[in-house]
């Protein structure tokens, strides 16, 4: 009965945090612009507006749900790995160069290609996850570091190597009609890469929910110390949840440029790995919960990107909300007095309903 | 290979790395004092950015520099306190507050340079460019090579740094509060336990950090740079908090990483010129970086083995 009610607290918590995002964001739209009700039109209606708007949000969930998936898994286990901005990139370009130089028949091209940008995120994330385990180095400050890193060597190869020069931008050659993830509708942005995106958060559920190493991530996420004295190996888990979020992060980057792009040409870093880290926070580390988060970040993305083409106010309102997402919906007392509130009532509520029905017994002893 | 080397082991060069390692060691001090005090602030990079933008916005309101690196600490001090208040009072993970801070340093600081200057590019064309006076510093600067290096047209701020490493040191290791602030960091139960105000040393610590970020992020915009850009601070922030890790926390060894990471950076500039794979080498601070808080970390755990193998042996003598 409690938890039931402490449940719903958990639910009205999450709507005030986004009231108080709602709040913020329209202040500022009526600082930056002469014509608020317009731009907030924009941004609450417009990419509901027509199904080419609405398949461009679909596009857009898909690399965050990758990052968001591999965020959900580090976070469980209390590793906050931020390399999944750079892991995408990475990935991305080893996945693009396979769909470029490596002839194969289609669908095994696809299938090699994401497997490569798998296996690159993976042994990336294999850095933090080693040095922390074997002496303590703290990922977060390697991740950071690596981030950069990836971004210097994506371009140096990029620019070196791999450009393609009869181009004006910087950019490598197509990729080969093979590699493509093709568009579900004609003409419309949305690939097929967001039911490898909607499987794999069904997957990454069923690994950190229903498997002895998703148990053993979370353990180690609760309490650390206990889970060494109950026998299970601390450092193995920390540096395998690493790895799967490098591997899924890698996976995003390439399916990402196989559906959406025809080239390769990230020339700086994404941002999604920041987004996939508001993704686990709206989903409270629960990988099943990731595409609907997504859903509803891109969604605002991309009505503040319709905000910012057709009114004065800038695109960079999508981070203030963003930022009060990272305040309040993770927590832990904002609205404690409520609870508190709540859980006084409930108990008094239960006591009382134990007094009357001792009273009746009684009454009816003394008959 | 000699080519460069000739070019490195100039006097002007070495101007440089001191030129770009100042914003550096003044974010590193802050991390260090937060550290000490068990906070984990990784919001430096954001509260500069913010600091920088305010920093031009005061001096070109006001017409004075001064009043800039003032408005700037201001900022500086309540971003911390927003930290702290969301970490402590509303238990956010202060990791998370942290993030929070660096995606308002970016998304924010454009939103409110568009604000004020309709521009989302610099702040150039509307406030004009902005400069902290230099100063040479009279007999000091006629000492050969040093005095051309550290003594000779640099910013205040530049001074100001170097001195910081010194009062941080005092006070973390000569003063009331410095004992506070590591003993709260050290285990904050105890410290607890014999009246020392947890919260209210941590809060403090925040504040310091705050200033420290606003001098930082005051010399990225008008000494650093002339204005504000977006996109200026790039990743000198966290650069700062692995110069923290690897100079474990101590005012000196901060500097010297600071040292070591401005070295690594002002070669990095120094190659962009060259035929050498550039962008390769402009990854040089952040390799430098994990290469060493590794080292440090290796170190700490060999330390601490060696402690623990001799606690083991007394143990075993004395059960014999």
């Amino acid at each position: 009965m409690k938890s039931k009610s402490l449940r719903l607290f958990g639910y009205v918590r999450g709507a005030a945090a986004l009231l108080v995002a709602f709040l913020v964001a329209l202040v500022l739209i009526f600082l930056s612009t002469d014509e608020p009700l317009v731009a907030l039109r924009y941004m609450l209606l417009g990419p509901a507006a027509s199904w080419s708007k609405i398949c461009r949000v679909l596009a857009y969930m898909i690399p965050i749900t990758f990052t968001g998936l591999g965020t959900c898994i580090m976070f469980s286990a209390n590793q906050f790995n931020l390399a999944g901005e750079g892991c995408i990139s990475a990935g991305g370009f080893a996945g693009a160069l396979v769909a470029i130089y490596c002839p194969m028949p289609t669908v095994l091209h696809q299938i090699v290609c994401i497997l490569a940008g798998a296996l690159i995120g993976g042994l990336i994330m294999l850095i933090p996850g080693f040095l922390k385990t074997k002496w303590g180095v703290s990922e977060m400050v390697v991740s950071l570091m690596l981030n950069y890193i990836i971004l210097d060597v994506t371009m140096q190869f990029l620019t070196q190597n791999f450009a393609d020069r009869s181009q004006g931008a910087t950019m490598t050659f197509p990729y080969k009609s093979t590699a493509i993830i093709p568009k579900i509708f004609q003409g419309e942005q949305v690939s097929y890469g967001i039911f490898i995106a909607v499987a794999m958060a069904v997957l990454c559920w069923f690994f950190l929910y229903r498997t002895r190493w998703g148990y053993a991530i979370r353990m180690v996420g609760i309490n650390k110390e206990f889970s060494q004295y109950s026998g299970i190996k601390v450092g193995a888990i920390i540096i395998l949840c690493q790895v799967v979020g490098g591997i899924l992060a890698g996976m995003g980057g390439v399916v990402t440029q196989l559906g959406y792009f025809s080239q390769y040409r990230w020339t700086a870093l994404t941002g999604y790995g920041w987004d996939g880290i508001t993704l686990a926070i709206l989903a409270a580390n629960n990988p099943i919960f990731i595409p609907v988060a997504a859903f509803f970040v891109a969604y605002l993305q991309y009505g503040c990107e319709l905000m910012n083409t057709w009114t004065t106010v800038p695109v960079e309102m999508m981070d203030l909300i963003s930022v009060v997402i990272f305040l309040f919906f993770a927590a832990d007392q904002f609205l404690s007095g409520f609870r508190q509130k709540l859980v006084v009532r409930e108990t008094q509520k239960e006591l009382a309903e134990k007094a009357a029905q001792q009273a009746r017994k009684g009454g009816e002893a003394h008959v | 290979m000699s080519n460069i080397l000739s070019s490195i082991l100039t006097t002007s060069f070495a101007a440089s790395i001191i030129r770009i390692m100042v914003p550096i060691l003044f974010a590193a001090l802050a991390a260090s004092i937060t550290e000490k005090a068990g906070v984990v602030n990784i919001g430096l990079e954001g509260t500069m950015s913010l600091c920088a933008l305010i920093a031009v916005t005061c001096a070109w309101k006001s017409g004075s520099t001064f009043v800039g690196v003032l408005g700037a600490i201001v900022l500086g001090i309540l971003l911390s306190l927003m930290i702290g208040f969301f970490a402590f009072k509303f238990k956010t993970d202060i990791i998370l507050c942290g993030i929070a801070v660096n995606t308002l340093g970016e998304g924010g600081a454009v939103l409110l340079l568009y604000l004020l200057t309709g521009s989302k590019g610099d702040t150039q064309t509307v406030m004009g460019a902005w400069s902290l006076p230099r100063v040479t510093i009279p007999v000091l600067s006629k000492i050969p090579v040093i005095g051309e290096i550290f003594f000779t047209n640099q910013s205040v701020l530049t001074y100001v740094a170097f001195l910081c490493v010194i009062l941080v040191w005092i006070l973390l290791y000569k003063t009331p509060l410095g004992i506070r602030i590591r003993a709260v960091g050290e285990n904050d139960h105890a410290a607890d336990s014999v009246g020392v105000g947890v919260y209210k040393i941590k809060y403090t610590s925040l504040i310091l950090c705050g200033i420290l970020c606003g001098m930082a992020g005051a010399y990225m915009s008008m000494s650093y740079m002339t204005m504000f850009s977006k996109g200026m601070i790039a990743g000198r922030g966290f650069i700062a908090l692995a110069a923290q890790a690897m100079g474990r926390g101590e005012p000196v060894g901060v500097m010297l990483s600071s040292l070591l990471f401005g070295f690594a950076q002002a070669l990095a500039n120094y190659v962009k010129g060259t035929n050498l794979p550039a962008r390769l080498v402009e990854a040089l601070p952040y390799v430098v970086t994990i290469l060493g808080i590794t080292i440090y970390a290796i170190s700490t755990y060999k330390r601490t083995r060696k402690i623990r193998a001799k606690q083991e042996k007394k143990a075993q003598k004395k059960a014999a």
